[in-house]
């Protein structure tokens, strides 16, 4: 047995533009927590998305509100939340991105936001043996989301599991939780959280290992939950009798238990739109191992771009087994609203808000 | 209808043969007493080496690992810290329930067994014992002369020897597989020095170079007690045993 001597930590020699300290026996204003502070927190790009929470010291961590932390409580400056930020040094990626299929699709076992497609995705891969447990979003009785393991295709079964929630949930914490079992992990997410996974993965390969499957979101923004929820209450539509949320052509309606609807237009809504979305050109989720969502497809179907060998994979074993029935994909469509959320969210490293929002956009 | 239970018959004979036995019984006593009741303090139970008595302490053997801790059942064991970052067991006897899982527990047998079970505490509080008092022995009024042992070869007889047994026991240290925390994966690094803080033997160290921070083991210090390879969050570290001596560096 050779025991190898030293081991040497990931390179934060990006991290070099202020004179940052890379570690530090108690944090100071010159170590590396500053970076995230000031250039993603205090500077509004902050996605919410969570990657950050690989703290290791557990001093950052994910709640319902903007994303703050108090270094004082033990902070050592290893810097390893800035390194795998993805809104640091924040370059927009947008588009459609490469894809080796594009098709609509819709699930004969599930039942979910549109085609069910994300829970048919996450249950042949399961069934597969491509992963053994995969992060889903579950909701409670205040349509709060919570984060669950699927280990088998069967829990998929519940309502309360598919279906899109449109509010953070803590997805990125719970895998830095289990990452270490040794468990491969079916990874859902919006398109920020993707590309906080792929920036994870490239610094620290123990998440290449055990995550091979990464499911985006099509997403136009993503709403905190508290606000939501206020935000449709004061205009008398209570999430506790809701069955299902969904934004179809610019509108976000909510379905009641009782079948009733409630309507109202997503521009309307911007007052609660979070500030790190203004900046997010992102919507397909470009570096995912496949995208799925509503738009661009009729309605009970979801689109599906399949980008990578994994996913081809998956889905070539559910059109064998004929899990599902396909369609066509309306690319333009697709495209039109790739466009679209770039026009609405304009970044340049100097600074500037979207001042308008919306149209359609919608995440399963 | 009631049943009328009538008492046994009495003989003169019958009654003169119960009372000769008797008499025989008694004089048999006085001449030879049988008793089996162990005169305690004067007269000790020779006990087995294996009795669950108080919990012995070896400052030195501890590894901080906190196995007794996180084992104890009744939860009688807390952790103190010293002044050198590591932390050793202190046992609440007024809770501890003498299961002694914490020695079983131990990988180093730094804690044991003994024989010694009567001490008397004046309150509440001193029943708690800190790492300190743990390696004195406690002491106790030693009384006896004589140990005392059950002979069930036949019948239950008392045996005594004049002597006087030592209340501590001597245990052999474990042989175990030699571990070694291993930078298996050091590709996964993040460079938290996690490890350099929780080793309670300070065998990681750690320098900046640059912008990495460069950790290494010295293996000579290193007890392979684990607490690194637990706290790593990425799985940098891996138990790895060790073979032979000489056959790694």
């Amino acid at each position: 047995m050779t025991i190898p001597k030293g081991w040497v930590s990931i390179e934060v020699k990006e991290l070099e533009d202020l004179p940052c300290l890379r570690f530090a026996e108690k944090p100071e204003r010159t170590s590396s927590w500053r970076l995230l502070k000031e250039k993603v927190v205090d500077a509004g790009i902050c996605s919410h998305c969570g990657t950050c929470t690989i703290c290791p010291v557990d001093l950052i961590i994910l709640e319902d509100r903007p994303l703050d932390f108090d270094p004082k409580k033990g902070c050592m400056g290893c810097g390893v939340c800035v390194a795998v930020c993805p809104r640091y040094k924040y370059v927009p990626l947008n588009g459609v991105g490469d894809y080796i299929e594009a098709l609509a699709g819709k699930s004969k076992r599930f039942v979910g936001q549109d085609g069910a497609m994300v829970s048919e995705f996450m249950a042949s891969a399961l069934e597969m043996g491509v992963i053994d447990v995969a992060l889903f979003v579950a909701r409670d009785e205040f349509f709060r989301p919570f984060v669950v393991h699927v280990r088998s295709p069967e829990e998929l079964l519940d309502r309360k599991i598919t279906g899109t929630k449109y509010s953070f949930a803590s997805v990125m914490p719970e895998l830095h939780r289990i990452i270490k079992r040794g468990d491969r992990i079916g990874f859902i997410g919006t398109p920020c959280m993707i590309s906080g996974l792929r920036k994870v993965q490239e610094k620290i390969p123990l998440y290449k290992k055990n995550v091979p499957l990464a499911v985006a979101l099509f997403c136009t923004e993503n709403f905190y939950w508290h606000q939501l929820y206020d935000f449709l209450k004061e205009r008398g539509a209570d999430l506790r009798e809701a069955e299902k949320t969904d934004i179809t052509k610019g509108n976000f309606i909510v379905t009641f238990r009782d079948g009733s609807e409630f309507t109202i237009p997503v521009k309307e809504m911007e007052e609660i739109v979070p500030e790190g979305c203004h900046v997010c050109q992102d919507f397909s989720g470009v570096e995912s191992d496949v995208s799925i969502g509503s738009v661009g497809s009729d309605p009970g179907f979801s689109t599906v771009l399949v980008r990578t060998s994994v996913a081809k994979k998956v889905l070539d074993f559910m059109m064998k087994k004929e899990y599902i029935e396909t369609g066509k994909a309306k690319m333009k469509i697709v495209q039109r609203l790739c466009d679209f959320k770039i026009k609405i969210h304009p970044y340049s490293p100097e600074e500037e808000k979207g001042e308008e929002s919306e149209k359609e956009g919608s995440k399963e | 209808m009631v049943k009328v239970v009538k008492s046994p018959k009495k003989g003169l004979v019958r009654s003169a043969i119960g009372h000769f036995r008797a008499i025989t019984e008694v004089a048999k006593v006085v001449v030879n007493p049988g008793t089996i009741t162990v005169h305690y303090p004067r007269e000790r139970r020779k006990y087995p080496e294996n009795f669950r008595g108080m919990i012995m302490f070896e400052k030195e053997d501890c590894i901080s690992c906190f196995r007794c801790a996180h084992i104890c059942p009744a939860n009688a064991i807390q952790m103190y810290p010293d002044d050198e970052g590591r932390y050793y067991p202190g046992i609440d006897y007024a809770k501890c329930i003498f299961c002694h899982f914490c020695v079983d527990s131990c990988p180093t047998a730094a804690l044991k067994q003994s024989k010694i079970h009567d001490v008397a505490y004046k309150d509440v509080d001193s029943m708690s014992v800190t790492p300190e008092e743990m390696d004195n022995v406690p002491e106790i009024v030693r009384e006896d002369a004589v140990t005392v042992e059950y002979d069930f070869d036949r019948d239950i007889r008392l045996v005594k020897r004049k002597e006087v047994e030592n209340l501590l026991v001597e245990v052999d240290k474990p042989e175990r597989p030699e571990f070694k925390a291993v930078p298996q994966y050091g590709e996964n690094c993040i460079g938290c020095r996690l490890c350099m803080f929780s080793c309670p033997v300070n065998a990681i160290r750690s320098k900046l170079e640059e912008t990495k921070v460069i950790l290494e083991t010295d293996y000579d210090r290193c007890t392979g007690c684990g607490i690194c390879v637990r706290i790593c969050p990425t799985e940098v570290l891996i138990l790895t045993p060790v073979e032979r001596e000489g056959d790694h560096q």
